[in-house]
């Protein structure tokens, strides 16, 4: 065994006890200069082969260098245990996760295209395209090409706001189921959402303007269970499985069999009672519907005897109260920024 | 149209409570809008005082002695004043409730009162239309029966709303015929025969001049012995419940029929009525007439009108004239009963704003064969009040039956998708008076006389469903053929928004009827939007006479009234009067506030905001190169508006709001807008992709001294085209003006980036591209390096 030998043990067990007491990077390299460095004490030992007899000397050498290994490998361990501990007080911190965050910077479309797009995105699943059409229609294609003639009674049920005699706002978006049945052969599928106007005096269920989504389908086989199960398609996209529609029977000039359509009232779902929603009756009116009246058909050209189709219009503004629970339709126009806030 | 319960049932059996009942009109297709419901009322019975005499203790109290029929008459203090003795009224009984009492055996001043004699509001009717005081009865009424009973007091009315195609259901018996066909009960109809056959003498005999195409049938009676008095209580009664107010027997009788089947009738006093000679015609220009309610028209051609050889006696189908009228001395009568095109009366009474509960009917075009039956009701009621009954005489063509319409069990499985026999077809349109054949698959269906708007299969297949229930039919999907129709519009709509939302935008709805608040408002702006606005020619309101011609004006006016920090934007068309045309466009506008602290006077930060805005949407919704340059728009600061273009066609604008606009609408931040017209935005083009080159990029950094008024784009443009086709950046990234370049100079820091695909450059060939910039900047441009 080398005289060096204990020499080495010494040096190697206080660099050790050394390492294992300091608890930062900079006293653990005063701590490698001390043992490791140029001048430090492990050079010292070195020093020492000189004495030694010629035969030991080689020897000598790699049992420092051995030595010298170990010590580094304990400061590397010193080293890694140093740097963990940082990142485990790293770890300590808390923060109060609930602490108010600025608000994104994130616009909002208004509820009334959220709602067209919710019906035009399921409708555009089954292959609906979504077509936009004029606000400001001659009243052949309000009117006239939806079977309703001049001096038709239902005329005065569309009370309407005329620019001239012939040319008015558009009551109703059912002039683009002439408009595209007229540019293309059946089978067509459509939805065409839009603003609307009628002569109604403001309240809190009434507006001047609103907006509808029109439905329509022509096609071989189309009948009146398809038009059923659309709009409790539609229902069920805006309001949730378990809705349920009702047709009630009711008179369009350009559609027969007509209904009226309702839906499961969304707040009471149904039960009625004493629902300040749908008044009690358990149902919400959301539009009208009906088979394409054969005088339609033919008017764009159709063969009634081979084509059947249907059409629905739904009213947005109406879907919007009941689905936001909105107290007054008004709140819709020139909405105030809470509001659009609150709905976005 | 308002139908007692009580008044339905006498022509119906219906076994459902009126919840029920009205479920099923709706059902049917007749919406109720309300049900009015009675307060219960019982103890009520006929009853008929035999003797009255002044009450011992009071002078106001009257004691009554009533038989009602038990054999024990009752004692009964009153302090109506308008009994007698011998008159028959309602008495409750000790124990009987009313509305708002019970009755129960009191002392009045001494007099022990065995019950209470009733007034109508007592009776929950409308007290103002019936005698103050205690309600008269009809004479003939059994004594001690029970009055809420025989009169329906208790029954509820329903608020019905009848569809504009359905003139037959214009009446009690029009909806009593529906729910029969719908409980499959029987209909207790009434009689139609006309019990007048007395010939008309020839001086009385009535003369009927149909000079217009637009009266279909003309249906007149002579009734002589006729008395103005009240009518009987049960007509009364009926009548109040109905909506109509009683008058006196003869109008009474006229306005029952019209509510109980439908036909309106007109009365005139027939004395009034030289030779009996009517002339339905066009009305004279400049004719007058005075309506019964005392209203003067003035009347043209249009108007179609009832006329005897003196005038003009009535609007025909809408309203009486004064001058016939039936009045207190009237002893006989001139019925009239009859049908008129729809659509004339419509027209008429839009024009005078004269709505009745006959022009409303009529308007609906009603079935000839209904004045025989309105004339032969009237005739009916008169001959049982004592009236001396001529036979009807009758002007107008025989009544066509109505045609066979045929119909095939398939096709109304193909409309309706679920298979029915035709003998359940049958059963169901039979149901509603339709005389049907079956054979095989077919059918051959007349509908009968008031359904004349049963003209094609598929208003029997309507009907079919009606009564069937639209609930039996099931719910499918439909499976959807591919078609042809294109959604590109829409989408691109709908990207527009979303950009918009990401970049903070509030999407808003503003009006599209607009009015003088707003164009007041942009007039004291400096901007009169009056010419070019298109008017609306029957506006509600002043506030809604235009069709907006903006979005922006709608924008300041929400940032004005609302919230003028919001950063807002709408969708929506825009209307512009045009040569021969309206002009109507597709807009995206939006507007933001934005404050900016100390800038000078050249730059414009929010400016710049809305523009990278405008941009970025312009971008993402085309794939081209928007080329921005200085632009005008009514809306903004002349020296802050851009103009934005795609291969040379103007898209839109985006700038400062001029500050006239603003100070007007009272905006006190700097507002920034851009307006975009849908339809000129080309559509989108996929940008092709290039490749990194492998050689860097390198660029160089000029500072230009140049005239203020030289644009960044022209120096862009011109060092561009100088570097060739190495160039793959250009930007001016600062600009100054001050001492340092002098008065009437400003500086501008662009930086040239290039690259080569091929080869990595070398000092000397940018320094010859950089060269050449310098030199064309400077020829083209005047602009000169600042070292
Ligand atoms: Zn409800």
């Amino acid at each position: 065994m080398s005289a060096l030998q204990p020499q080495l043990d010494d040096v190697a067990q206080r660099l050790r006890a050394g390492a294992n007491a300091v608890n930062d990077i900079a006293a653990l390299e005063e701590l490698r200069v001390r043992f490791l460095g140029r001048s430090g004490e492990v050079t010292l030992v070195r020093r020492g082969i000189g004495a030694l007899p010629p035969a030991e000397r080689p020897d000598a050498g790699k049992l420092i260098n051995d030595a010298v290994a170990k010590m580094e490998a304990v400061l590397e361990e010193a080293k890694a245990r140093i740097a963990r501990g940082a990142l485990d007080e790293e770890l300590e911190r808390r923060i109060d996760v609930t602490f108010p965050a600025p608000e994104a910077a994130l616009g909002s479309i208004h509820p009334v295209r959220r709602i067209i797009e919710e019906i035009s995105e399921a409708f555009g699943e089954l292959g609906f395209a979504t077509v936009l059409g004029a606000e400001v229609e001659p009243s052949y294609y309000t009117f006239d090409a939806l079977n309703i003639p001049a001096d038709h009674p239902a005329r005065e049920g569309f009370d309407s706001f005329f620019i001239t005699p012939e040319l008015l706002l558009r009551p109703h978006t059912s002039p683009m189921q002439i408009r595209t049945m007229q540019a293309h052969r059946p089978p067509v599928a459509i939805l065409a959402p839009g603003r609307c106007f009628r002569r109604d005096a403001v309240d809190a269920r009434h507006l001047f303007q609103f907006h509808q989504v029109e439905g329509l389908l022509v096609a071989e086989g189309m009948h009146f269970g398809h038009l059923k199960g659309a709009l409790a398609y539609l229902s069920r996209t805006l309001f949730g499985p378990e809705q349920r529609v009702r047709f009630r029977p009711s008179y369009f000039p350009f559609t027969e069999p007509s209904a009226e359509v309702d839906t499961t009232c969304p707040k009471c779902k149904g039960n009625g009672e004493s629902c300040s929603m749908c008044g009690g009756s358990g149902w919400i009116e959301i539009g009208g519907a009906g088979m394409v009246h054969p005088n339609v058909l033919r008017e764009v050209g159709y063969d009634p005897a081979v084509v059947s189709g249907w059409a629905f219009g739904v009213g947005v503004e109406r879907i919007a109260l009941a689905r936001y629970e909105i107290d007054d339709i008004r709140r819709l126009i020139e909405s105030d920024t809470d509001f659009l806030r609150q709905l976005q | 149209m308002r139908l007692p319960l009580a008044w339905l049932r006498t022509y119906v059996d219906l076994p459902d409570e009126v919840d029920a009942i009205a479920d099923r009109l709706s059902m049917l297709g007749f919406p109720v809008e309300s049900i009015e419901r009675k307060p219960s009322i019982t103890g009520v019975v006929v009853g008929r005082i035999t003797a009255i005499e002044k009450h011992p203790n009071a002078d106001r109290l009257q004691v009554c002695t009533i038989d009602i029929g038990s054999g024990k008459p009752l004692t009964i203090a009153t302090a109506a004043t308008n009994v007698a003795a011998g008159q028959t009224i309602p008495v409750a009984q000790i124990g009987a409730i009313l509305p708002h009492i019970t009755i129960a055996p009191r002392k009045m001043r001494g007099v022990e009162s065995e019950g209470m004699l009733c007034s109508a509001e007592e009776l929950a009717l409308p007290a103002e239309w019936f005698e103050d005081g205690i309600m008269q009865l009809d004479e003939s009424l059994p004594l001690g029966s029970d009055v809420v009973a025989a009169f329906g007091l208790c029954e509820p009315i329903l608020e019905v709303e009848i569809t504009s195609n359905r003139a037959d259901a214009m009446s009690v018996l029009g909806i009593a015929r529906e729910l029969a066909a719908a409980y499959g009960t029987a209909l207790r109809a009434p009689s139609f025969e006309n019990p007048g056959s007395a010939p008309t003498p020839a001086e009385r005999m009535p003369q009927i001049e149909l000079r217009s195409q637009d009266c279909t049938r003309f249906v007149a009676q002579r009734v002589e012995g006729v008395r103005v008095a009240p009518a009987p209580s049960a007509m009364r009664i009926r009548l109040a419940q109905a909506g109509q107010r009683p008058i006196d027997a003869l109008v009474d009788i006229s306005n029952y029929v019209m509510l109980e089947i439908g036909q309106p009738l007109h009365f005139y006093d027939a004395d009034a009525i030289p030779h009996a000679h009517l002339i339905v015609r066009d009305a004279a220009p400049g004719e007058r007439l005075t309506t019964i309610d005392e209203r003067a028209l003035e009347l043209d051609e249009r108007a179609l009108v009832i006329a005897d050889e003196n005038g003009v006696q009535g609007l025909a189908g809408i309203k009486g004239g004064s001058a016939s009228e039936v009045r207190a001395s009237t002893t006989s009568l001139l019925i009239e009963g009859a049908t008129f095109v729809g659509a004339r009366i419509r027209r008429t009474s839009a024009r005078f704003a004269l709505r009745t509960e006959a022009s409303s009917r009529h308007e609906r075009t009603l079935p000839p064969a209904l004045a025989d039956a309105g004339v032969a009701r009237a005739a009916q009621l008169l001959a049982s009040l004592g009236a001396q009954l001529f036979a009807p005489v009758v002007t107008g063509g025989a009544i066509a039956p109505a045609a066979q319409i045929a119909l095939a069990s398939s096709e109304l499985a193909r409309l309706l998708g679920i298979e029915a026999s035709s003998d359940s077809i049958a059963f169901h349109l039979r149901a509603l008076g339709c005389e049907v054949n079956v054979d095989g698959e077919k059918l051959s269906v007349r509908p009968p006389w008031w359904r004349r708007d049963l003209t094609q299969s598929v208003d029997l297949i309507e009907e079919y469903a009606r009564l069937e229930g639209y609930d039996r039919i099931p719910e499918s999907l439909p499976c959807v053929p591919a078609t042809t129709v294109s959604s590109a519009r829409y989408r691109r709509e709908r990207e527009a928004a979303h950009l918009l939302e990401a970049l903070g935008y509030r999407e808003v709805l503003t009006y599209s009827l607009v009015g003088e608040s707003l164009l007041g408002a942009l007039a004291q702006g400096g901007l009169d939007e009056r010419a070019r606005s298109v008017e609306v020619a029957n506006p509600l309101s002043e506030e809604q006479r235009y069709l907006r011609a903006s979005l922006e004006a709608g924008l300041l006016a929400y940032l004005a009234r609302r919230d003028e920090r919001a950063t807002i934007f709408e969708i929506g068309h825009t209307f512009a009067r045009g040569e021969n045309a309206i002009l109507e466009t597709p807009m995206l506008a939006f507007a933001r506030a934005i404050d900016t602290v100390e800038q000078p006077e050249w730059q414009e930060e929010g400016f710049a905001r809305v523009k990278s805005d405008t941009l970025a949407i312009l971008a993402r919704l085309t794939g081209r190169t928007v080329t921005v340059a200085s632009g005008e728009d009514r809306f903004l600061h002349p020296g802050i508006c851009a103009s934005l273009s795609i291969d040379g066609h103007p898209i839109g604008v985006v700038g400062r709001v001029h500050p006239y606009l603003a100070q007007s609408f009272a905006l006190a931040r700097p507002i920034y807008l851009a307006a975009l017209a849908f339809d000129a935005i080309p559509e989108y083009v996929a940008p092709t992709y290039v490749p990194p080159s492998k050689y860097p990029a390198t660029y160089r950094d000029l500072a230009l001294v140049l005239a203020p008024e030289i644009e960044a784009a022209a120096v862009e443009r011109v060092a561009r085209e100088a570097v060739g086709a190495e160039c793959v950046g250009v930007r001016v990234f600062d600009e100054y003006r001050g001492a340092q370049v002098g008065p009437d100079k400003k500086s501008l820091a662009v930086r040239i980036t290039m690259q080569s695909p091929n080869e990595t450059f070398t000092d000397a060939a940018i320094d010859e591209r950089i060269g050449a910039a310098i030199a064309r900047l400077h020829d083209e441009l005047g602009a000169t390096v600042r070292r």
